[in-house]
């Protein structure tokens, strides 16, 4: 079989998303500068990708958005610019013009929506083929609503001349081993299913085009690296520690993921999606939480200075959050994790000095008893009373709060403490009272535990920062729809 | 055709089966199960989804079938007799034909996924090794995951003694695609209990279901009502069952049934393991629910509830919580009181801001150590992750007795106050610095028979305004 897989089509390709302006244009400032924070580290960029939001911009704008990568870029990677849309007659214009433009190749989605058959999908390839620009078929029916057969692939992979590679984002690992086991040295296969990467490397994967390469691109770039080195164990080390990130991008929200975790990490004009989506949207708020909590255990997010009481600490923050000081009288925090239903975690902690309405609350609870309420210290330093929401009956629910619950609040606080989200400096005149939802019908004992770990560390950050702010709640006023108002 | 067998129709309850603590069968409530029903329904039909049949051994499938012989003072007995594979299902539909059964009811083949040609020939061996049992074919997609596919069914109405589909899927286009293509051979009864108006308006013959165990005399009034075009009276009866039928048809099957007969009187035992009676696939939530419901229909006799607004001066309704009138005075705590509604759906809000310096962040720091039985305090929230600020809770001022009931505050009520307290905020009524300053109480009168959340979340919303709006100018005018 012919190789006609060229030699640039390899390695780590950043599926860039693209930034907003206030006025809803191409906000080509930050585009430049996100294209210079992954540049060093990757092989190739894709504007106009899935998280590029392809399908929210007109004709104008994506050749607009591909115009500014391929002027930053500059000839240093290739450019493999998304051209494919829902028609021939549209596609076949795209990606004429990207030919023209000088990108190294076209990555081509299935046509969407309207659900052509196989046969249909073939002749509107075979069409784009016929432009004679190198050509990379696109797999991702989360989105497309068509999934590719092997021999699909298979047929235009061997048929289509232009046809350079395949990038496979289903996470279909089966359909994946088919198109290695027909195409694999005939045309390049990426994988694009952020949770899967390393399997499909070590499995013979050419290169990755992914949404959570425009925040960690040096992390993946390290993991191609083993991969081709065929150094197993690190790639499967080094994935599993980035494997809840990817998790959150891939299944929470792509674009919206990556643009708000592009902001925490200091690209503050970093703008949201375009709508319908939005913040706590597909990508929820306790999303948000997570993907900080990630970011900051990965060592990702920015420290700064700020006032908590009478001490100027350090703490990890977020780039796009004001904020810099806290009174430490009495802070409200608010944490909320799932799934799944049964197992989730619910906490309202307040966090305040000693010497204040916290600490005497804590203090008198400690001396009166609360039947079917037991509180507990949980830990000493800081001074923590965990207090559970309902009445705890039974032994299950009794080990599920104050052993499940308790250690993830505690694990929580061990690594709030260690990520500068709770400064070692405060936690002497400070003390917190969690207020612990476990639902009676809870389970899975692991889950408890989890889930209390993430609310936990929600809980304390949104109380020490006073989240969410008034603007926040104003602006979501409307918006805001409670998963429990509905009936059954 | 010639030669075709009895003919289902009309109202058929799909039994549940009773187990005891021992996960045995309890044969005793399951003939005052039938006893109960036999004058309401034209047939029984023992051992179907609802009846777990999936749980059960062969000998016991075919006592229950005998059983329901026993009792059907004549009426017709559909047995269910379906399993994976073909050789058991023969068996049991043996074991059926034995034991009496009219008719057998037969699941099309599950969890291994035969091919279209295995699922006809699993039904063309049973029916022509029993060609004096009328056998009715049973698609639920739900459960088997796969649809018994129109081309089968179209094939499988050709022979003399298939007489029938029953459809649970819901799906009308399925529904209507068998009237079509095998609507001249056999008949088609209705499985889904949520949508048996439209199926028989669209040409069912009858149903078997699990709720018509529990209210058959409705499907009777509904089955005559399409019967003589009076579609106005089949659509009135189907609406006062919606909600019911939807918990059973999606919210835990035959363990909701179960404890919607327990509700009535009739002891249905338990689910067998690994299904829980409730807590599992029936939230408590929903259990509750299902006791309303069968209280508007008149089923059972709703349980009294007593219902206290608080009254007298505003300022003495905040004593429960650590805060007497002369301390609120002497802090000029801001106060205010709305009410909205009637009956049930009537809903009371008093609140109280207070710095969070003072006695009010001291009440209130103690409540969230202190969740009183029945009168937790939440958070108020928008939703989950957005915490309101300034930081408020609720407390219920009647116990909740249920998680039905704390889910109706958690939730339409939570969502509702703080909708009110924010855009309060955003109007400039409430001063944005109160959202560091202070502290909220609110304390709410949700009668423990609100069903409405929708009713609800509005009279918490316009209640919230008004006990807002009364905080923050009756002081003005004072001052």
């Amino acid at each position: 079989m012919v190789n006609k897989k060229p030699t640039w089509f390899k390695g780590i390709f950043p599926a860039l998303v693209t930034p907003f302006s206030a006025d809803d244009q191409v906000d080509e400032e930050t585009y430049r500068e996100l294209i210079r924070f992954v540049l060093p580290h990757v092989n190739g960029v894709v504007p106009c990708g899935t998280t590029g939001e392809f399908s929210s911009m007109t004709l104008d704008e994506k050749m607009q958005a591909i115009s500014i990568c391929l002027d930053e870029v500059a000839g240093k990677v290739p450019v493999l610019a998304g051209t494919g849309c829902q028609s021939t007659r549209e596609t076949l214009e795209l990606t004429g013009w990207a030919q023209r433009a000088g990108v190294a190749g076209a990555l081509v989605v299935a046509p969407y929506f309207l659900k052509p058959s196989f046969n249909e999908v073939f002749d509107h390839y075979e069409q784009i083929d016929k432009i004679g620009l190198p050509m990379v078929l696109y797999n991702i029916p989360q989105c497309s609503g068509t999934h590719y057969k092997w021999w699909t692939a298979e047929g235009m992979g061997l048929a289509l001349d232009n046809v350079i590679g395949l990038k496979d984002s289903s996470g279909d690992m089966p359909f994946f081993t088919a198109a290695l086991e027909k195409l694999r040295g005939t045309i390049g296969l990426f994988v694009g299913h952020d949770e899967v990467v390393g399997a499909a490397l070590l499995a013979g994967a050419d290169g990755a085009i992914l949404a959570s390469a425009n925040l960690i691109p040096d992390i993946w770039q390290e993991i191609y690296q083993a991969a081709c080195e065929q150094d197993t164990e690190f790639v499967r080390s080094r994935q599993k520690e980035i494997q809840i990130l990817t998790r959150l991008v891939v299944r929470k929200g792509g674009p919206q993921a990556v643009k708000e975790g592009l902001r925490m990490m200091g690209m503050v004009t970093m703008s949201d999606s375009r709508l319908p989506f939005m913040q706590g949207g597909e990508f929820e708020r306790e999303d948000y939480e997570d993907l900080r909590t990630q970011l900051e255990n990965l060592g990702r997010m920015p420290r700064r200075r700020a006032i908590l009481g009478t001490q100027e600490v350090e703490l990890a923050m977020p780039a796009d959050l004001p904020f810099n000081h806290q009174d430490l009288t009495m802070c409200v925090g608010e944490g909320f994790a799932g799934p799944p239903f049964s197992e989730v975690a619910h906490i309202d902690l307040l966090l305040g000095r000693k010497e204040g309405p916290v600490g005497r609350a804590l203090e008198r609870a400690e001396n009166e008893p609360r039947p079917g309420h037991e509180l507990v210290i949980i830990n000493k330093h800081p001074l923590t009373m965990l207090v559970p929401t309902v009445t705890v009956r039974g032994e299950k629910a009794r080990q599920l709060v104050y052993e499940e619950a308790a250690s993830g609040l505690n694990l929580a606080l061990e690594h709030a403490i260690a990520q500068r989200n709770l400064p070692e400096e405060i936690l002497e005149e400070i003390c917190l009272i969690a207020n612990v939802f476990v639902h009676p019908a809870a389970s899975i004992r692991q889950r408890v535990k989890m889930n209390n770990y993430k609310a936990m560390r929600a809980a304390i950050r949104k109380a020490i920062e006073t989240r969410p702010s008034l603007q926040e709640l104003i602006a979501e006023k409307d918006a805001a729809r409670h998963p429990f108002r509905y009936s059954p | 055709m010639n030669g075709k067998l009895w003919r289902p129709g009309g109202v058929n309850p799909a039994l549940v089966t009773p187990f005891g603590k021992d996960q045995a069968i309890d044969e005793h409530a399951f003939r005052d199960l039938i006893r109960h029903v036999i004058d309401h329904v034209d047939g029984l039909v023992p051992c179907g989804t609802t009846g777990e049949f999936n749980y059960l051994a062969p000998e016991e499938n075919k006592r229950l079938v005998q059983i329901a012989v026993e009792e059907s003072a004549g009426k017709p007995v559909i047995a269910g007799t379906g399993a994976a594979g073909t050789k058991l299902a023969m068996d049991l539909t043996t074991n059926a034909q034995e034991a009496g059964a009219t008719a057998c009811l037969i699941v099309c083949p599950y969890f291994l996924h035969p091919s279209d040609k295995g699922i006809y020939q699993h039904y063309y061996t049973i029916a022509r090794s029993h060609p004096d049992m009328p056998i009715i074919l049973y698609n639920i997609p739900q459960v088997v995951d796969a649809y018994l596919p129109r081309r089968v069914v179209e094939d499988l109405a050709d022979i003399p003694n298939i007489v029938a589909l029953k459809d649970s899927s819901g799906n009308l286009t399925y529904t209507m695609e068998i009237l079509e293509y095998a609507g001249d051979r056999i008949n088609v009864l209705i499985g889904h209990d949520e949508v048996v108006v439209n199926a028989l308006a669209g040409g069912a013959s009858g149903m078997i279901l699990a709720s018509a165990q529990v209210y058959p005399e409705i499907w009777q009034i509904v089955l005559d009502a399409v019967t003589r075009g009076d579609l106005e009276t089949a659509r009135r009866n189907q609406r006062q069952v919606q909600k019911l039928s939807r918990i059973f048809c999606r919210y835990g099957g035959g363990v909701a049934v179960k404890q919607a007969l327990r509700m009535i009187g009739i002891d249905a035992g338990q689910p067998r393991s690994p299904l829980k009676s409730v807590g599992g696939a029936l939230l408590h939530e929903d259990r509750a629910e299902i006791q309303l419901e069968l209280g508007k229909l008149g089923k059972i006799d709703s349980p009294a509830v007593e219902f206290i607004t608080p009254s007298g001066p505003l300022e003495s309704r905040f004593v429960d919580i650590g805060l007497n009138p002369e301390v609120i005075q002497f802090e000029k705590m801001r106060t205010g009181s709305g009410a909205v509604g009637t009956g049930t759906d009537v809903v009371q809000v008093d609140l109280l801001f207070g710095s969070k310096c003072g006695p009010a962040g001291e009440a209130w720091a103690y409540q969230i150590t202190y969740p009183r039985h029945g009168f937790e305090a939440l958070t108020v929230i928008l939703e989950p992750n957005l915490t309101v600020r300034p930081s408020a809770l609720i407390i219920p001022t009647n116990a909740l007795k249920d998680l039905r009931q704390a889910n109706m505050i958690y939730g339409p009520v939570q969502n509702a106050v703080a909708k009110a307290l924010v855009g309060k905020l955003a109007e400039g009524v409430v001063p944005q610095e109160f959202a560091s300053s202070d502290v909220v109480f609110v304390l709410t009168s949700v009668h423990p028979h609100a069903l409405n959340r929708r009713v609800l979340h509005h009279n918490t919303y316009e209640a919230a305004n008004v006990a807002i709006d009364v905080a923050f100018t009756e002081v003005e005018a004072n001052g």
